[in-house]
């Protein structure tokens, strides 16, 4: 009897998963708990185990195929036993050769999992209203989300679209209006803007190359799998939340002088690596648990508050953006949140993350002042309310007993869901964050 | 008041037997000699004429039909030809007597009685006011054609006149009495007192008793003759109108007057198609025994022999009196034998040839003939004379009626047809007088209800409803405006005087009205709506109620066919000032609490309104009993005491009119549009605050008013703005009117959508009991469930009943 490989379901919010390679290939014997695929989602590469001994004797995606959780992916049985019964319905198939003999579904020991129509772009649908809406105005709406009815795009899903769409060079403008090419959501241009190499000629497949550019003067990189995911969650949030900044600036003083003291400590203690980083990420957990209104979670009609911080932060790897979760944060020491983030941070960084390593957050802190970036706007991470960004350190004037002195400061730029989370209150986070890691050791001595 | 009849316990317990009156059979006994001093000469042989006319043009029509050539002019008639060789004598005996005033109502096989009574008319009429009918009618398009042909005297371009009319008629031409929308089995000619024939067997029954009515209340001299088969002794209809028109109420109750002058007229040729009456398919063994059992005086009936023109004559003329008294209704079993079959694909295989031979040994244009010249009225040469006579005038009338240069048809691709459809008048009385009333309007029950609140709320806060004028009271106000109005409108049904209709809402009218103008009639559906019919098409305004929507179905050819399709029919000769007014149920289950408006908007010629307020059911009303056409009139039982609670003006004293389909917001909004028909607005109004309060969403709310006509111009306007749209009404949703609706939204906004458009109907089910009436009629949830599940997602909501596309397909596999 063959048994099929499922899709495995990678986490809760995970519909579906990019196969990257197939590691075992259809007439190979494989044994169970062998690896035969790695599949990526938004948040980790995971390695497919084999479920049974036998033959791996078909596969129904190419590498590269996104394929929806729970779909019978591969095969394994005895050669020579059909494989008819396991193909999900409508799959494009990675073998060429079509069954002489079909096996009827009905002795199918798996059920077929149709794809449904709002995972797959090419049946996409669009209520005529909607579509007339994104052509008027020149949108593209392949992309979009449908919030209708089994994902039907509607009109208000344009109208967002609309609403976030980033600026047009005067040129692609013209381009649009006069009808011949539709604007994407997004576009390469600075800030966005979206420029005339980024427009979709209307028809498209009758037309091979934009008019700009010809095709060797272009990669065409296909948005799928980290990048796709990032893409959409970044225009989410931005479409479905109030965002808004606050900037503040703490007395980095003390915290460099304890970052001093921990790199001449002794080796054996362990503390040599820990970053300014890791002490701004300590400062945020105990901060938090006196602002418990910002380590919260919004889901519309209910707003979740956490009693403990599972805090994120941000890793730049080379799939993306990814944030992997320091758990119970606000009851690790320093040496405990120094060496989680450097382990999840390398996970992350090598592709090798779990899913579990990538859920849970309340908070995020995203910190580019290692890059020399001063100070700038972080995008939330729904259905968290706030994130925090850390600048670079930069020395900044403060009146003390009438004359100016110049002393090291922290950037610190705190997005809020305005929705949720009032200004005042994320002022007093802020207030009391910049206290604590003026502080630092008496924060450690808590 | 029938509270003055008591009904006697000592009376109706006494021991007794019924003694019945006897029934003649063939009484009539032929003296040649009194025969002759009372017809003369010339009027007895006139109906040996009018005999070889009506034999001789049927004889065209069967070779015609069988042959394709009569006389070497040759013509494909693709329509019915049902013939009534033989049966000649039956008719022009019948229409001996008959004056242009006195109406016959006929069946499929009626070429004969049309023929016969227009040339009995003819005879009858001056030059000057047959020159003036054929003048006027249809603007004298026929009698142009004819004018080419004959040109003798107006008499005999009289008779050319009927013939090519009848023909062109049949043959479905422009020129025909009815402009061809009658055909063979329909055509009729009104100023000759030849009124519709009716392709439903029976059809004519309670129809014809209607025109009775009509001249009864509204004094009009003559009589009624329906001419049905022997057959439809086994329709229902028939029977009912034969009740109703024994009521004993003409002469208990109605004062001077007595009965409609109506006579059911069995033309008894024994057979139903092929189903032999006589001894296979019915009981009576003669006909004229019904009579017995229908009123003590066995509704003075008679067999009588209709293969002697005079005996029938002579039973016309005898019964024609006792009509006039007001001592009908008459049945008349009038035998009768076709040579013909039943149509031309009527292989006989019914009865033997030799039964044929025997009565083609009797047939009566042979008997009477000898008849003619024993009695030295006539001679062979004079007789003959006939026969070359109506040939050569079949074959002028033959030669133009198939051509279609001379006879176009009605332009089938322009719009002709539909334009007949209504006539699409209005008018304040359908005739001049004084209508007759018991109490000046100022005394009657208006007063009270005109100074009740005309609104029902205040401060936002409804009022006593019995300080307010209600749903019910608006109706009662618009009836007794057109009853002060119109002298010949009537309303009838059940219980309708002293109860007031079995919802109160013609209570005051009885204490306003004589009895003929106000009755109860018995529980006839069919006969309610049937004679309601008649006295429409008789120039009378009426309105029929059924007292719960679903018994239509008992009424179902009489609105199907009757009320529907005469103005049409006849090319708009007829109007039909009609409404019926149907209330539709709740709480009381399965066959008392169907919407059945669907059905109706399914039928072409109706008018079909369904007011949802206290100020349309006045407005919608008023408008439906100025018009003269059929009005189809939903009323939901739900609304009946409620007072206006949307239009804030209140109910208007004064009177008004709601213009003819314009549906009407309700509520504005930008978000999304729900369309109603009838009392599911307010459940559509909860839906919209709903959706309001909770989802931030604007609803507009539109009450659609009427199914037909419908202007969709307001809905679609709605739509475009708002590209949502969920159609909501009682009535079951398979095949229900919204689907219509939706259909047409869809192809007119298609483009402006923004999801699919949805219907919410009742279930397929059978109405349950009372308790459960939620689970079956759609309620403000699932207007919002059905807006969540198919349209727009609507954040946080929970639904509570099964919406989704899925429930169509599963719905549908099982026929639920």
């Amino acid at each position: 009897m063959a048994t099929a490989v499922l899709m495995p379901k990678l986490g809760n919010s995970v519909e579906s998963s990019i196969i990257v390679s197939w590691l075992k290939h259809p007439g190979e014997s494989v044994t169970q708990g062998e690896f035969i695929c790695s599949v990526e989602t938004d948040k980790a590469v995971v390695d497919v185990e084999s479920p049974a001994n036998g033959t791996l004797l078909d596969v129904f995606f190419k590498e590269g195929d996104d394929v929806p959780v729970q779909t019978t992916i591969a095969v394994i049985g005895e050669a020579g036993e059909s494989v008819e019964g396991f193909r999900p319905g409508g799959q494009t198939t990675a073998s060429a050769a079509a069954p002489d003999t079909p096996v009827p579904s009905a002795t199918s020991p798996t059920p077929v999992i149709p794809v449904r129509s709002s995972e797959s772009n090419d049946t996409k649908a669009i209520s005529p209203r909607a579509r007339g809406l994104a052509e008027r105005k020149g949108l593209a709406w392949d992309d979009l989300n449908g919030s209708g009815p089994s994902g039907r795009i509607i009109e208000r899903d344009v109208q967002a679209a609309l609403v976030n769409r980033p600026k047009m060079t005067p040129l692609a403008q013209s381009m649009v209006k006069a009808g011949d090419f539709a604007a994407p959501a997004q576009g390469s241009g600075s800030g966005g803007r979206i420029t005339t190499k980024d427009l979709i000629p209307r028809g498209a497949g009758e037309v091979e190359a934009t008019p700009t550019a010809a095709a060797d003067e272009v990669e065409i990189i296909p948005v799928k799998g980290v990048r796709k995911i990032i893409a959409e969650r970044m225009l989410n949030s931005m479409q479905t939340t109030a965002q808004l900044t606050l900037n503040a600036s703490a007395d980095a003083r003390s915290v460099l002088d304890y970052r001093k003291q921990l790199k001449a400590s002794a080796k054996e203690l362990g503390l040599q690596q820990v970053t300014v980083n890791d002490l701004v990420l300590l400062a945020v957990s105990r901060t938090l648990l006196q602002h418990r209104s910002l380590n919260s979670l919004f889901y519309g009609d209910s707003i979740a508050q956490y009693q403990h911080v599972h805090l994120g932060f941000a890793v730049d790897t080379p799939r993306g953006l990814l944030v992997p979760v320091i758990k119970y944060a606000n009851r690790l020491s320093l040496s405990q949140i120094s060496n989680e983030a450097k382990r999840l941070a390398a996970a992350a960084t090598e592709g090798k993350s779990s899913p579990s390593d990538l859920e849970g957050g309340t908070f995020t802190v995203t910190n580019l002042g290692s890059l020399g970036i001063e100070s700038f706007t972080p995008i939330l991470n729904p259905p968290q309310v706030a994130i925090l960004g850390v600048g670079s350190v930069q020395l900044k004037p403060v009146e003390v007993d009438d004359s100016l002195e110049f002393i090291p400061s922290l950037a610190l730029s705190l997005t809020i869901n305005h929705q949720v989370v009032d200004g005042a209150p994320a002022a007093r986070f802020l207030q009391t964050l910049s206290q604590n890691l003026a502080q630092i050791e008496l924060l450690l001595a808590l | 008041m029938t509270k003055s009849l008591m009904i006697n316990p000592d009376d109706v317990r006494k021991p007794s037997v019924i003694q019945t009156v006897e029934v003649p059979v063939n009484a009539y006994v032929s003296d040649p000699y009194l025969e002759s001093q009372k017809y003369g000469s010339e009027n007895l042989v006139r109906m040996y004429r009018d005999m070889v006319f009506i034999r001789e043009f049927e004889t065209m029509l069967d070779r015609i039909k069988k042959e394709g050539v009569y006389e070497g002019i040759e013509y494909n008639h693709k329509g019915p030809a049902h013939l009534s060789i033989g049966q000649e004598a039956s008719v022009v005996g019948q229409s001996f007597h008959l004056t242009p005033d006195d109406f016959i109502f006929g069946s499929h096989r009626s070429h004969g009685e049309i023929l016969a009574k227009s040339l009995s008319s003819i005879h009858q009429l001056s030059d000057a006011e047959l020159q003036q009918i054929m003048e006027s009618y249809m603007g004298g398009k026929a009698l142009r054609v004819v004018e080419k042909f004959s040109k003798k005297s107006i008499k005999d371009i009289a008779i050319d006149y009927v013939l090519y009319g009848t023909l062109a008629e049949i043959f479905g031409r422009d020129n025909g009495f009815n402009r061809g929308m009658g055909g063979s089995m329909h055509a009729f000619f009104p100023p000759f007192g030849v009124m519709p024939n009716n392709a439903l067997v029976g059809g004519s029954a309670d129809i014809a008793t209607g025109s009775a009515l009509f001249k009864r209340v509204n004094r009009k001299p003559g009589i009624v003759i329906a001419n049905i088969g022997d057959a439809s002794m086994g329709c229902g209809p028939v029977w009912e109108a034969m009740m109703f028109a024994a009521m004993d109420q003409y002469h208990t109750l109605w004062g001077e007057g007595g009965a409609p002058p109506i006579l059911f007229n069995f033309m008894n040729n024994f057979y139903g198609m092929g189903g032999q009456t006589m001894g296979e398919t019915m009981g009576y063994g003669i006909l004229a025994r019904v009579g017995l059992g229908v009123n003590p005086q066995a509704m003075h009936a008679e067999r009588v022999d209709g293969y002697n023109p005079i005996a029938v004559a002579d039973a016309i003329e005898r019964k024609k009196r006792l009509l006039e008294a007001g001592e009908g209704p008459v049945l008349l079993d009038t035998i009768t034998y076709r040579f013909a079959g039943h149509s031309p694909s009527d292989a006989s295989s019914y009865r033997d040839k030799s039964e044929v031979d025997l009565w083609r040994s009797q047939d009566s244009l042979i008997s009477y003939r000898e008849y003619l010249k024993t009695n030295e009225h006539a001679d062979d040469s004079m007789l003959d004379a006939y026969l070359s006579d109506i040939q050569g005038r079949l074959v002028s009338v033959l030669k133009a009626a198939a051509s279609l240069d001379i006879s176009p048809r009605v332009n089938g691709q322009s719009d002709d047809i539909g334009q007949m459809m209504f006539s699409n008048k209005f008018k304040d009385r359908m005739a001049e007088g004084r209508p007759e009333v018991l109490i000046p309007r100022e005394e009657s029950r208006l007063k009270t209800t005109l100074a009740k609140h005309r609104f029902g709320l205040k401060d936002g806060k409804p009022l006593p409803k019995l300080q307010c004028v209600t749903f019910a009271e608006a109706l009662f106000e618009a009836m007794a405006h057109r009853f002060y109005e119109d002298p010949t409108m009537v309303a009838y049904g059940e219980e309708n005087r002293d109860w007031g209709g079995a919802f109160g809402v013609y209570r005051g009218l009885t204490e306003i009205l004589p009895y003929h103008r106000l009755f109860n009639s018995p529980i006839s559906e069919a006969a309610i709506v049937g004679t309601a019919v008649g006295y429409a098409i008789s120039g009378g305004r009426v309105v029929a109620e059924l007292m719960y929507c679903d018994f239509m179905g008992r009424a179902g050819d009489e609105i199907f066919n009757q009320m529907a399709k005469w103005q049409s029919m006849s090319a708009n000769v007829l109007e039909m000032p009609m409404v019926l007014r149907v209330s539709v149920g709740a709480k009381y289950g399965a066959q008392h609490s169907q919407d059945w408006s669907s059905i109706v908007a399914h039928i072409p010629g109706l008018k079909v309104m369904f007011p949802a307020t206290a100020y349309d059911a006045k407005g919608m009303l008023n408008l439906a009993l100025r018009g003269t056409d059929p009005v189809v009139f939903f009323e939901s039982q739900r609304l009946y005491t409620e007072p206006e609670t949307v239009v804030e003006s209140g109910v208007p004293t004064e009177y008004y009119e709601i213009e003819m389909g314009e549906p009407v917001i309700r509520r504005n909004g930008t978000d999304i549009t729900i369309v109603t028909v009838g009392a599911t607005l307010y459940r559509a109004f909860e839906a919209a605050s709903e959706l309001e309060t909770k989802y931030g969403l604007s609803a507009e709310v539109i009450d659609a008013r009427f199914i037909n006509p419908l202007n969709y111009g307001p809905i679609i306007e709605s739509v475009k703005k708002t590209g949502k749209v969920v159609l909501a009404s009682d009535a079951c949703e398979r095949g229900s009117f919204l689907h219509t609706m939706a259909s047409n939204i869809s192809q007119l906004a298609f483009d402006h959508l923004d999801g699919p458009v949805a219907v919410v109907g009742a279930r397929n089910w059978i109405t349950p009991p009372a308790e459960l009436e939620d689970s079956f009629f759609p309620g403000k949830e699932w207007i919002l469930d059905t807006i969540h599940e198919r349209i727009l997602p609507l954040s946080g909501h929970q639904v509570t009943t099964a919406q989704g596309t899925h429930e169509i397909l599963v719905r549908n596999q099982l026929g639920i």
